[in-house]
């Protein structure tokens, strides 16, 4: 798992039906990586969140056939830009 | 396998169902690298050196196979020398060793 800062929401409304509805965010990593990241739980842009990929993205999404490999995990509690950097 | 030091815990309350209540640790895995969320099923302490499994084999450590990890801690290590070189590191230290003689 990695942590990631959400950026924005992203809206695909063509999409594959194996992504099914399921919310999109674009989340950056410390370096300011782009990557876009399945989101069940509902994270807001600026939060720092935890990422799930691999396979272990799809089981995070709740559902072993949606086809994605970063899931959002959960909403870190207490977490730091100067930590990220570091 | 890979090997992590122990970071910090970590805390995230709004999390997915599927992540329960076990326990996040931040790792690295040295110094210079980003930092890493683990599962952790042993029980480590910030500062321990653990080892780490990732893809598929992360979900089964985890407990089961359908548990949503990518990184999952599976021992402690007992003694590690931090200061055991790299494959690359040793290679830069021999370098740095010649020019030093020269």
């Amino acid at each position: 798992m990695n942590i990631q800062r959400v950026r924005s929401d992203l809206v695909a409304t063509y999409r594959v039906p194996s992504l099914a509805e399921k919310s999109l965010r674009v989340v950056e990593d410390h370096s300011g990586n782009l990557e876009v990241a399945l989101d069940p739980v509902g994270a807001k842009p600026g939060d720092f969140v935890i990422t799930i990929g691999i396979s272990a993205a799809r089981f995070a999404a709740g559902d072993p056939r949606i086809t994605t490999d970063l899931t959002i995990g959960g909403i870190i509690d207490h977490w730091s830009e100067e930590r990220w950097r570091s | 396998m890979r090997i992590f030091r122990v970071d910090s815990t970590l805390v995230a309350t709004a999390r997915i169902g599927g992540l329960d209540s076990h326990r996040l640790l931040v790792v690295q895995e040295r110094a210079s690298a980003s930092k890493q969320v683990a599962v952790d099923p042993v029980g480590c302490k910030p500062g321990d050196w653990v080892i780490a499994v990732g893809s598929s084999a992360a979900r089964d450590a985890a407990g089961s196979k359908e548990y949503p990890s990518d990184l999952t801690i599976v021992g402690i290590i007992d003694y590690w020398d931090e200061a055991t070189p790299g494959p690359s590191e040793r290679r830069t230290a021999k370098t740095a060793n010649g020019e030093a003689r020269r």
